[in-house]
């Protein structure tokens, strides 16, 4: 239990480091504010940048968290944000993802079944290009096909649009390594034990399979959450909704460095939640996890 | 000890990357104006002045280059580290190690737009030590992209010098630097050619997402900034035509390191 503690106490400690990192790399930064380049900020607005980072104040860095706190406005009036309206956006993204999440576990069903399907045919060949066609399209690319008819035509829902295009990678990474798994497992001793002493096919793969294919599709958690999460960006730009990705893109267009702090480490935190969840999930339906621990 | 045969998957994919390669340096860079004239897409609505053809073909050798240079540093930190780590051993090795393990954990794309950000900065005040945005995205991908093969090499490494003919040597007096001229980077060095094509993907989707989003200020453009500059085509009739083939080229791009390096990286574990 106590080895269980130290990996999440790690986990957790990883938070106030990023937040710390993300806010020394901000303050460090010479911005400029001469207004002939067109990327750079004017005085007026690097006096606010200046005060919302607390600049030369004891324990300034503890500020951007301070103006949350009290309901303060973290950034310039027109593209600053507030701890109410940072909540917000992140409750859509989150819910994006999670629409996604699910859509991806369908996509990596349908994909292990396929590729067991046709393993032994010439359309395995589809099954093995299908993960490197997938992998190499980014996110934007499917949006932007997509872009005329959601956000031109409004003929879709954005937030379903969003979360159908971010779930295809996760999806086919998801379904590749459970058809890894399931072809390890189905071809282990036990397997062939179970059915020769005459246990249905589809009890043998509930009920002796699926349980040891599970800890697999867990690792694979923590990197499909953070491709879900960054995917969002991409998705949320493209078809703009007002979101946490879009939030974090404008925060560095436009240099709001104070924001660029917060979101930093709320995503590090959401991502150290999902490291929480999942490290949790497995010490419940993994016997080897609890043994290994106690 | 006889070579690995190298995989007809991996010859696949370092053709495609090698036949992407010389297509975009001959079509954009030797020969840029036979592209102009007779580019079958027509132009770009939202670049007049230039066709589909060149933009793309453009594109596609700025973000090869970018991938080639940001995988190969990649590599050569994460090589140097894990050989740093495997030298120190014990309790400096084990800090290390968890190091890297918190590295690999920062998403790419985030990471890369603040340090974007940050060298934007200090390039607008004239302190970026003479990089311009090429050496910018370079050094900005490196730096998020060592962690993963400092784990890979530190893991070949160490499953290296547990082997029969490493301990054999050692036994007969060979001395570290003898070791790892000899005997450990000849084991190593396919491995280390599938680590570098597995950054290369990886660096050029990053690249091509950031500077997608208009953060980075690449140009000539790379095949992700011609895309976010161009995508406003969409709403035209006909407009796919300007999306279409750069992402065909993206993806034959990413394909090929893919084949490559997954045919490479096999054939490593196995010999």
């Amino acid at each position: 239990m106590s080895s269980v503690l130290v990996r999440l106490g790690r986990q957790v400690v990883l938070v106030p480091l990023v937040a710390l990192a993300s806010y020394f790399l901000m303050a460090a930064l010479p911005l400029t504010s001469d207004d002939e380049a067109k990327r750079q900020v004017s005085p007026e607005v690097l006096a606010s940048y200046r005060r919302d980072l607390g600049l030369g104040e004891p324990l300034g860095f503890l500020r951007p968290w301070q103006k949350l706190w009290r309901g303060e406005r973290l950034g310039t009036s027109a593209q600053g944000v507030t701890g109410d309206e940072l909540a917000w956006k992140l409750s859509g993204s989150v819910g994006v993802g999670l629409v996604a999440l699910g859509l991806a576990l369908g996509w990596a069903l349908g994909f292990a079944l396929l590729r067991a399907r046709w393993r032994r045919s010439r359309l395995s060949l589809v099954t093995d290009m299908l993960p490197a066609a997938a992998f190499g399209t980014p996110v934007f690319i499917p949006a932007l096909l997509f872009a005329p008819e959601v956000v031109e035509r409004g003929h879709l829902l954005p937030e379903a649009c969003a979360a159908l295009v971010i779930s295809v990678w996760p999806g086919i990474f998801l379904g590749t390594l459970v058809a890894d798994a399931l072809d390890t497992e189905l071809a282990r001793d036990y397997v062939r034990t179970a059915l020769g002493k005459g246990l249905s096919p589809r009890a043998v793969l509930w009920r002796h399979v699926l349980p040891n294919v599970l800890p697999a599709l867990l690792d694979a958690v923590g990197p499909v959450a953070t491709a879900l999460l960054a995917g969002s960006f991409a998705a949320e730009r493209v078809f703009g909704l007002p979101y946490f990705g879009q939030l974090y893109v404008l925060a560095v267009l436009q240099k709001q460095v104070a924001v660029v702090v917060v979101a930093t480490t709320v995503f590090a935190s959401l991502l150290v939640g999902v490291g929480l969840v999942v490290e949790s999930v497995r010490f419940l339906v993994d016997p080897r996890a609890r043994e290994a621990a106690s | 000890m006889r070579a690995a045969r190298i995989p007809k998957r991996a010859w696949v994919g370092l053709g495609l990357l090698v036949g992407l390669g010389l297509a975009s340096w001959l079509a954009g860079r030797v020969f840029p104006e036979a592209l102009a004239h007779t580019c079958p897409l027509g132009r770009d609505p939202t670049h007049p002045d230039r066709t589909v053809c060149e933009l793309a073909f453009g594109g596609l050798w700025v973000s090869l280059v970018i991938g080639l240079a940001a995988g190969g540093v990649s590599t050569a930190v994460g090589l140097g580290v894990a050989m740093a780590a495997r030298a120190a051993g014990g309790f400096v090795e084990h800090q290390i190690l968890r190091a890297v393990d918190a590295f690999f954990a920062l998403p790419d794309v985030l990471v890369v737009m603040v340090l974007q950000l940050a060298g934007q900065s200090l390039l607008d005040a004239g302190q970026a030590g003479g990089l311009g945005p090429f050496g910018l995205m370079v050094v900005s991908l490196a730096l998020v992209g060592w962690a993963g093969p400092a784990r890979m090499f530190r893991n070949r490494l160490a499953t290296l010098e547990g082997q029969e003919f490493v301990a054999a040597s050692r036994a007969l007096g060979a001395g570290r630097w003898h070791l790892l001229r000899l005997h450990l980077w000849p084991a190593l060095r396919p491995f280390v050619l599938a680590v570098f094509l597995s950054r290369l993907p990886t660096a050029i989707l990053t690249e091509s997402t950031v500077s997608f989003f208009g953060i980075a200020r690449m140009e000539p453009m790379s095949l992700g900034r011609y895309l976010g500059t161009s995508y406003a085509a969409l709403i035209y009739e006909g407009g796919s035509r300007v999306v279409l083939p750069a992402w065909g080229l993206l993806v034959l791009l990413v394909l090929g390191a893919s084949l490559a390096s997954q045919a490479l990286g096999a054939g490593t574990r196995r010999a």
